[in-house]
């Protein structure tokens, strides 16, 4: 299960710990990814596939002032995303938006849509709506959940509501139900919340210990996928918060993000601190139960989840994002700043 | 010879046709020889056309044969003529023989006359004698019948009144047949004159009756009697019309009773083969048992006969009743059987049954208990080979837990050890021991069990597989790894997060230990006497696939064994955790000495080492260094660096020192810090350290430090080294993994300036002699 050297490089210059598809650019598959670098200057990369998919191309270059742990592009303007930064004492969340006529400019600046200035705390994510155009935005903190009405034009974001995770609950991501735009689900030390958007109250929890990253499943109602420190990757279905539907056994060391594929059904992306990226084959619609036991009896285990391991990297894979406008496409960042495109196709096939 | 010998067969045989024919009375009955007169065949039929005849000769014939006709012909005719003359001779001469007879009779028959007309006087005359005769005794003769009707009417009065003193006499005689015939026979003169003329008399023979009746019943319901006496006195019963229906009933009844004498005697069998320690008293006492039971059963068995024979038409009663017998046997047995007991327990028990069944069916084949009782046995012995594996299981499972219990109580000095041997004890000898215990039902020649053989062959194939598939659930469930059957039994409060972590670990050996010892023995066990079978269908297979139970106990022995790892590793990480996201690393104060949870750290390394230990053996010898590993020169070099870096001391040093680790590892080779996790302590050991350092970066990535705080990151994990080192296989992995840390914290770091050399010294000193005061007898 060699991952080989079968992905497209990109190299940054600093460390960095995101990636992000720009969805919106409906006419190449490019992915905006940003540096963390705590002493140097920080670059935003607008990186595209050329076209012929054998190149990564630097689309745009950008100086962010800060180091940037988290990056979204806005799902319904390729121009605009959203970062999360730190100063190394603070944090701050910005929304930025590129300029214009960059391709002219030296040193283009990014232009600063709005500032999400009412955290307090270490912030940890912004989210958007990932199924198209909505003005709400969520930023979360490690204590709370913000929703922002964002106008582009005015260039300006007011909070809207804003809750309070509770006591002992360290926020630490979320994600926006895609299916739901009142649906959003964080993650903490002890569990998984759900939260209804309209009212601001917790809807539902998932308890489950260690979860670092939370994805819903773009094809799918109610399927989330989640990622923990030691025991792996755990598919949930949402009204049955009890127990998850089936366990993948994710990687070596932490799991540290998951990515459910936007077109594919049950084809899931995890990163992990082991340097590698697995993709797992997890159908997730009937009879999950009964694939799972069959696993220890079928004597040829044609029900390995793991299609393949992608092993070709230095360092903690972090960054991870599947393109949406090729969607067997997916981008990976590992903490060297290394950039790696691969196909999936070989084992699309497969199916 | 012959040529005249057919010619001269062929003439005799016209002969015989001709005088049959001659004296046939119907002439067209010799017409049936073939009548067609176009063949030369035709010339004897009566349909002969002389013409035709000619003409189909002439046609036929050449000249030859012409002439030769015309000479068989003239022959022919010869012959005919001189047989004509024969038979009018022979006819001629049986005619003159007709006409002597005939004249003799004449003669005969004159004179006859006279002798009949005297014959008829004679006869007369005696009619006539006789005649007078019986008109002169007639009336003698009426009054004679008279008179022997009026004795025959008296005798029959004087029997009546005699009845009951001859019943009397009859119930002392207990000639209870006489009585019976006695009074059936006066019974139609009560019937009609009881009422008026007889009535003293029909009383007392009724009272008398009613004694026997009384008699009669008790020697019906007396088991002393002979059964013969018993039947007699049912169908006398019956001719006195006595409601038999309800003796039949209180006698079904009693049989009943005796049902639940002989139920509790099973029990007593199986209690005594129970008590039976020893075996020789034991068999003693259980033949004691056994043949009293016996007797009772045959006794059962012979008032099942009497009453079949008393009541015919009551067998389906008795089938019931025999059968009853029979499923509360096995019922007893599966009651048994849920218990623990051994096979030859079992067996006892079913043989007993078996002679009890065939005793039975003796007396009553109709109920077909043979057949019956297979079934039932079918199903006990079923149950008991699952309730055999559930004890297994259960034996096993109690080993596996004790190590719970016993290391809380921490008497032991290696509680683990002790707990994987027994559990591995358990395991191996219980299943052997099964085994055995199943080879004695195998080996048993009662008739039961070896119509059975291939059912029970079948079933402990199935059952190993069964069996073998639970204890991997129950160690799942015992390694608290498998949430959802955890949740499926409502165990989570109960086991939850109690696992022990050297449970798993015990589980992860014992998984080894199956698969590679206790399958291949069992797998030649039962080739050696559990072979054949046969009875599911050679379509499914052989019930017992070693291979499928090998490969579920390796991948489980390989998940058990990570999931060991990671619980050591889970609790390091909790440590770890709080240590990192707790203080302000921002605004970490100068470091003054090595922070505890190093030592908590290594605490749970020596916790996990001492149970590894206990468990696992040890790996190749220890100088063994992945010499292999392409670890070793990135070793060399980041010692080297170390080095550099103890002997600089300005801080520009320090920084150029942190760039080049930064190039140093872009030209090293990548370390394999995950490696495949072997059954050694060294590689259990290293695993942990390596995977507990791997979380150690991580966190240190997520943070940001002021100078103080990457001194402290820097201070605590430079003592770390010697510690590791001596604990750990892979050295160059560790030592890698300790550098990356270090440069982890310093690319976090604002400010990164390394300690000096000699401060750091003097604080790694000074946590070295505080420790050592604290473990005086560690190393």
């Amino acid at each position: 299960m060699q991952g080989g050297s079968s992905g497209i490089g990109y190299g940054l210059k600093y460390q960095a710990r995101c990636i992000s598809d720009v969805k919106a650019d409906t006419d190449h598959t490019s992915f905006i990814t940003g540096t963390l670098s705590l002493r140097e200057e920080n670059e935003v990369h607008l990186i595209r596939l050329s076209s012929g998919g054998t190149e990564l191309i630097c689309e745009g270059l950008f100086s962010h002032p800060n180091e940037i742990w988290d990056l979204a592009s806005c799902p319904f303007d390729q121009r605009i995303f959203s970062t999360v930064f730190s100063t190394g004492e603070s944090y701050g969340a910005a929304i930025w938006q590129i300029p214009e006529l960059y391709g002219q400019l030296n040193s283009p600046q990014l232009e600063r849509i709005a500032s999400l200035d009412a955290h307090v705390g270490k912030i940890n994510c912004v989210l958007w709506w990932p199924s198209g155009r909505h003005d709400k935005l969520i930023s979360i903190d490690d204590e709370n959940l913000f929703l922002w009405a964002l106008d582009c034009s005015k260039k300006a974001a007011q909070v809207q509501s804003k809750q309070s995770s509770g006591m002992l609950h360290y926020l630490s991501g979320g994600a926006w139900d895609p299916h739901d735009i009142n649906a959003v689900a964080t993650t903490c030390e002890s569990s998984v919340q759900f939260w209804d958007l309209r009212t601001m109250k917790k809807t539902n929890a998932i308890e489950h210990a260690h979860i670092h990253n939370a994805n819903y499943d773009m094809k799918t109602n109610h399927i989330l996928v989640t990622a923990e420190d030691e025991s792996g990757i755990h598919i949930w279905d949402t009204r049955k918060p009890k127990s998850p539907i089936q366990e993948l056994p994710g990687h070596t060391h932490w799991t540290w993000a998951v990515t459910c594929n936007p077109e594919y059904d049950g084809l899931i992306l995890s990163a992990g601190t082991d340097s590698t990226v697995n993709l797992w084959m997890a159908p997730t619609s009937v009879e999950d139960e009964a694939i799972t036991e069959s696993i220890a009896e079928s004597p040829a285990q044609q029900a390995d989840p793991l299609l393949n391991s992608y092993s070709d990297y230095e360092d903690s894979v972090y960054g991870l994002a599947w393109s949406s406008r090729e969607p067997w496409i997916f981008a990976s960042l590992s903490y060297d700043g290394r950039v790696v495109v691969e196909s999936i196709k070989p084992f699309l096939s497969r199916k | 010879m012959e040529t005249d010998d057919v010619p001269l067969d062929d003439k005799a045989k016209r002969m015989r046709d001709l005088l049959s024919s001659f004296y046939a009375p119907d002439p067209s009955s010799t017409d049936n020889a073939p009548s067609n007169p176009g063949t030369l065949d035709a010339i004897n039929t009566t349909s002969f056309d002389a013409d035709q005849y000619m003409n189909l000769l002439i046609q036929k014939s050449n000249l030859e044969a012409l002439l030769q006709r015309h000479v068989e012909m003239a022959a022919e005719i010869k012959n005919i003529d001189t047989d004509l003359q024969m038979l009018v001779y022979e006819n001629y001469n049986k005619f003159i023989s007709a006409t002597d007879a005939i004249k003799r009779m004449k003669t005969n028959i004159v004179g006859m006359e006279a002798n009949m007309e005297q014959l008829l006087d004679k006869i007369m005359s005696v009619q006539s004698k006789s005649d007078g005769v019986n008109t002169s005794l007639f009336e003698k003769r009426e009054r004679v019948e008279k008179l022997h009707r009026t004795r025959n009417l008296l005798r029959k009065v004087q029997f009546i009144y005699d009845l009951p003193a001859r019943l009397e006499k009859c119930i002392e005689a207990e000639a209870y047949v006489d009585a019976v015939k006695f009074y059936t026979g006066a019974m139609p003169i009560f019937k009609a004159y009881g009422d008026s003329s007889f009535q003293d008399c029909k009383q007392a023979s009724e009272e008398a009756i009613a004694v026997i009746v009384k008699n009669l019943q008790g020697k019906l319901f007396s088991d002393s009697e002979s059964i013969q006496a018993r039947a007699e006195a049912a169908v006398l019963l019956k001719q006195l019309d006595f409601p038999v229906d309800s003796l039949q009933v209180k006698l079904l009844e009693k049989l009943e009773q005796s049902l639940g004498d002989l139920q509790l005697k099973t029990n007593d069998i199986e209690n005594a083969s129970m008590k039976s320690n020893d075996p020789k008293q034991g068999k003693v006492s259980d033949s004691v048992h056994i043949s009293a039971h016996e007797g009772s059963v045959r006794g059962f068995a012979e008032a099942i006969s009497a009453y079949r024979v008393i009541f015919p038409e009551s067998e389906e009663q008795l089938i019931k009743l025999v059968q009853d017998v029979v499923v509360k046997h096995f019922e007893t047995t599966e009651q048994y059987v849920k218990g623990r007991i051994s096979s030859a327990n079992l067996l006892c028990v079913l043989r007993t049954i078996w002679t009890d069944v065939l005793l039975l069916d003796e007396v009553l084949s109709e109920a077909v208990l043979p057949v019956f009782s297979l079934e039932a046995a079918q199903i006990a012995l079923k149950q008991h080979v699952a309730s055999t594996f559930n004890y297994l299981l259960q034996d096993i499972s109690d080993a596996l837990v004790r190590v719970n219990a016993s290391s809380k109580e921490a008497a032991e000095e290696h509680p683990l050890q002790v707990a994987l041997e027994a559990s591995k004890k358990a395991v191996l000898q219980g299943s052997m021991d099964v085994l055995l215990d199943f080879r004695q039902l195998l080996d048993d020649d009662l008739h039961l069990l070896v119509q059975l053989r291939d059912f029970i062959i079948d079933w402990v194939q199935e059952g190993f597989q069964d069996f073998f598939r639970a204890l991997y659930d129950r160690f799942l469930l015992l390694s608290g790894r498998n949430s959802s059957s955890r949740q499926d039994q409502g165990l989570t409060g109960a086991h939850g997060e109690k696992v022990l972590a050297g449970l798993v670990l015990v589980l992860a050996q014992l998984s080894v230990f199956i698969e590679q010892t206790v399958i291949p023995r069992i797998t030649e066990e039962i080739a050696a006497s559990f072979s054949g079978g046969g009875a599911r269908g050679y379509e499914n297979g052989p019930a017992f696939v070693p291979g499928v139970i090998c490969r579920i106990f390796r991948s489980a022995g390989e998940r058990l064994l990570h999931h060991y790892i990671n619980m050591r590793t889970q609790k390091v990480s909790t440590l770890l955790r709080k240590r990192f996201t707790t203080p302000n690393w921002v605004k970490h104060k100068e470091p003054r000495e090595v922070h505890m949870f190093v030592d908590l750290f290594l605490q749970e390394l020596k916790e996990s080492a001492s149970e590894v230990k206990q468990i696992l053996p040890q790996g190749l010898a220890r100088k063994h260094r992945r010499s292999d590993s392409n670890g070793s020169t990135a070793s060399s070099r980041s010692n080297q660096l170390r080095d550099d870096k103890m002997t600089r001391s300005n801080t520009q040093r320090a920084r150029s020192q942190l760039l080049e680790t930064h190039l140093a590892k872009l030209f090293k080779q990548k370390v394999e810090i995950f490696t495949k996790v072997e059954y050694t302590q060294e590689s259990v050991v290293t695993t942990t350290v390596k995977l507990c350092l791997k979380s150690l970066q991580e966190f240190v990535r997520l943070q940001t430090f002021n100078r103080s705080g990457f001194q402290q990151i820097q201070l605590d994990i430079q003592f770390l080294r010697t510690p590791l080192k001596e604990t750990v296989e892979d050295e160059a992995a560790v030592d890698f993994l300790l550098d990356e840390v270090i440069v982890a914290a310093s690319e976090r770091c604002l400010d990164p300036i390394p300690l000096e050399p000699p401060i750091l010294d003097r604080l790694i000193q000074a946590k070295l002699a505080k420790w050592k005061e604290q473990n005086p007898i560690s190393p």
